[in-house]
């Protein structure tokens, strides 16, 4: 590292004028502050908001004039943020700041600490904050005038200071603007180090901005039960698939007076899966698995699965395609295509297979009785579910898939006869109120 | 995405990271097996103490294994000479030149974890944690932990949190190094489940200059999630270059004949539990795919 003594000897200094200039100009605010009618608390002009902590500095630093702390650019954030940590306030700070003094003394300083307070006011995603950030800067003063300045990198805390200011920008995934572009040039002319990661953003962002083959819409749905959709439909990787919403979230209020809260249930389940499922047989038991964990963004949703082992291989038999499906074009080809000697487009490997799948659905609470009750909801379409034993593993934390080696232990099994609760749930349901898509068959069933 | 650190600048007390430290990856941690590689000069956390002791130092002397290691490396030597005389890679050179699918790392029980190194944070002083295990019935890999971005209060730190996984680079008869050769292919295959996480897949090559000791060719892993399984077919035009996870300006396209290793990575700052589970990772050629690069060489000094 090169030498620090210069750089630390100036901002000692920087620090004590800093400490003379706020008193200084904490008695020149005190004066005003008599002019406007200052008996009561409210706050009658952003001017005089903000000029009430200094007032009351001033009176401590007239009292204890010997101590000589050190006072760091956080210091106004951390006055104001004992207020109220919003944008406005935000930027009342940075406009104290700015009006303090034409030459912006210690403006570096304030820059790296108003980047490390944002998150904590809420603006680490605003480019308007930025660039009012970036305007803290004196403007043409660090532009570099000849060649030897232009080569000796002019100003390098400074340039050093604005490229952070775009990092900030860049890992939050913030596109800097016209605006932004403009206050660079002004303030540290062209070809310099800030305006050149102005360039590389420019460059990289809209490059990676669409790379996302499984896109989620920014900002998240807020109400569960849409989260829920949107993310069912993401990992049912089939666009036929329906959602189902068996039950939305309520509260019900019972004769003693507490309150319970049922939580949603949203189901998923394709076509595909229907086919496979009525195919199963109903000697094997299917299971109810998870929760297993899905990250959208920041956020970490579960959902549950219930699927079957795989069928032993005495038991496959071959899928016979019928001719009549379809009479657009023909389902099974018996064509030899003359491949070429090696031009295979299969990898090598052993096809997994890990027994279907027959539905996902998404809960707030995973227990058995709301997974029953997403069971029994299924159960309309899939009446062979009926007849099927139904295995719950339910454990907590993150796991894969469950294997066929593992062992049922400790997991509880449902009621095998299931014809007596099918009248129960659907007749005095009144939640499944909402229902996307094809009507259910059932309804015959429901009077 | 920065430029190389203007070093001039004392710190001046403020907290300054000269790396970004997400996709570095120095040390090995063990595995199931546990083997501390033999690094040079590791990578030393900020406060720590020089080590003083004498490189020799570090090997272990013992008999039995190195006659085990004798053994193992003549072997290999045995079979390199034979291989040369069956055709190019050890394979017969209709199929070296006709092959269109390699499958390069297959899951399938706990030797094939043998291969692979992981790593996290947790080096350089975070809260990560990783951890590689079989998936079930011993048919896939599953590599799961904890993400935590609270960056190591060591005063030079800025960001943290990022957990890897890293092939370990395929050795010869008596540890020399072999290289991967993709030439012939041009598109990555990759048969994975995950949690609906962004990864990162870093592909290092062998170069040249120390200087280039750090590059990698990264591109983006975006999982679905849910229980079915993902193929993610990345071409290999696709990767930039980048050096310690800063994205370099001087763009040029992964060259296939001497590829050291690939890698996985971690680092979307949301904190909490991950599970990544792949099934197998192969190459092939593509023939509808032509792009020799995606991004553009552009000038080196650009206008504004």
């Amino acid at each position: 590292n090169v030498s620090d003594g210069p750089a630390d000897r100036m901002k000692c200094s920087r620090f004590l004028l800093q400490l003379v200039r706020s008193g200084r100009t904490a008695a020149q605010r005190g004066s005003l502050l008599l002019s406007p009618s200052s008996g009561q608390q409210f706050r009658c002009s952003p001017a005089s908001a903000k000029s009430q902590p200094e007032h009351v500095r001033f009176v401590n630093d007239n009292d204890t004039k010997k101590t000589k702390s050190l006072v760091t650019q956080e210091d106004l954030f951390e006055q104001v943020a004992k207020e109220s940590k919003t944008k406005a306030t935000f930027n009342q700070v940075i406009d104290v700041f700015t009006k303090r003094d034409i030459r912006r003394r210690g403006h570096v300083e304030f820059i790296y600490a108003a980047l490390k307070k944002m998150p904590e006011f809420g603006v680490e995603r605003d480019l308007t904050v930025y660039n009012k950030l970036l305007d803290v800067f004196p403007k043409e003063v660090f532009v570099p005038r000849n060649f030897i300045q232009r080569m000796f990198n002019h100003y390098p805390r400074q340039q050093e200071c604005g490229v952070q200011v775009l990092e900030q920008m860049e890992s939050y995934g913030i596109m800097p603007n016209i605006e932004t572009k403009v206050l660079l040039v002004q303030i540290f002319g062209e070809k310099s180090h800030p305006i050149r990661k102005y360039q590389r953003i420019m460059y990289w962002f809209p490059k990676f901005k669409h790379v996302n083959p499984f896109p989620i819409p920014q900002p998240l749905p807020e109400d569960a039960v849409d989260l829920a959709v949107l993310s069912l439909t993401r990992i049912a990787n089939d666009l036929d698939a329906k959602t189902t919403v068996y039950q939305l979230p309520f509260t019900d209020i019972t004769e003693s007076g507490e309150e319970i809260s049922f939580p949603h249930i949203v189901g998923i389940q394709s076509p595909n899966q229907m086919e496979l499922l009525a195919k199963h047989n109903p000697n094997r038991p299917v299971f109810v698995e998870g929760p297993f964990p899905l990250w959208l963004k920041k956020t970490c949703v579960y959902y549950y699965i219930l699927r079957a082992d795989p069928t032993p291989p005495e038991e496959k038999e071959e899928e016979v395609y019928d001719p009549e499906r379809c009479f657009y074009y023909p389902l099974q080809l018996d064509l030899d295509l003359d491949r070429d000697l090696g031009d295979e487009e299969n990898f090598d490997v052993d096809d997994l297979d890990e027994g279907p799948v027959f539905a996902m659905c998404m809960t707030s609470r995973g227990d058995q009785t709301t997974l029953n009750q997403w069971i029994s909801g299924l159960q309309q379409n899939n009446p062979i579910l009926g007849r099927i034993p139904t295995l719950f593993r339910l454990d907590a934390g993150t796991r894969e898939l469950e294997g066929v080696a593992d062992t049922e232990a400790g997991h509880s099994h449902r009621p095998h006869p299931q014809s007596q609760r099918e009248d129960g749930p659907p007749a005095e349901d009144p939640e499944v109120a909402v229902e996307e898509e094809k009507p259910r068959r059932s309804q015959g069933m429901k009077q | 995405m920065s430029l190389p650190t203007i070093s001039r600048v004392p710190a001046s007390g403020l907290l300054r990271s000269i790396r970004d430290l997400r996709w570095l990856l120095r040390s090995i941690a063990p595995l199931a097996t546990p083997r501390r590689a033999l690094t040079q000069m590791g990578y030393r956390r900020p406060g720590q103490p020089r080590e003083d002791k004498p490189p020799w130092w570090r090997v272990k002397f013992d008999l039995s294994k190195g006659l085990k290691g004798m053994k193992r490396h003549f072997t290999l030597l045995k079979e390199e000479f034979f291989a040369q005389f069956i055709g190019p890679m050890g394979k017969p050179i209709i199929e070296h030149m006709l092959e269109q699918n390699q499958v390069l790392w297959e899951f399938r029980g706990p030797h094939s974890l043998q291969e692979w190194t992981i790593s996290c944070d947790r080096e350089i002083g975070g809260k990560s944690e990783i951890y590689l295990k079989v998936g079930r019935n011993n048919e896939t890999c599953l590599l799961y932990g904890t993400l935590c971005s609270d960056p190591p209060k060591d005063g030079e730190t800025r960001y943290s949190g990022y957990c890897t996984m890293r092939a370990k680079q395929p050795l010869a008869s008596f540890d020399r190094k072999r290289y991967h050769d993709w030439s012939s292919f041009n598109t990555l295959h990759l048969r994975i489940r995950g949690d609906g996480r962004p990864w990162m897949i870093n592909v290092i090559a062998e170069t040249y200059y120390t200087h280039q000791k750090d590059d990698m060719y990264s591109y983006f892993l975006y999982t679905r999630g849910g229980p079915y399984w993902q193929d993610v077919k990345i071409p290999f035009s696709k990767f930039f270059l980048a050096h310690r996870g800063r994205v370099q300006d001087d763009q040029h396209e992964l060259w296939l004949d001497k590829i050291n290793a690939i890698g996985f990575t971690l680092g979307d700052k949301a904190d909490g539990p991950f599970q990544l589970e792949i099934d197998f990772i192969g190459v092939c050629k593509d023939y509808a795919h032509t792009e020799d690069f995606a991004y553009e060489k552009y000038k080196r000094n650009p206008e504004v």
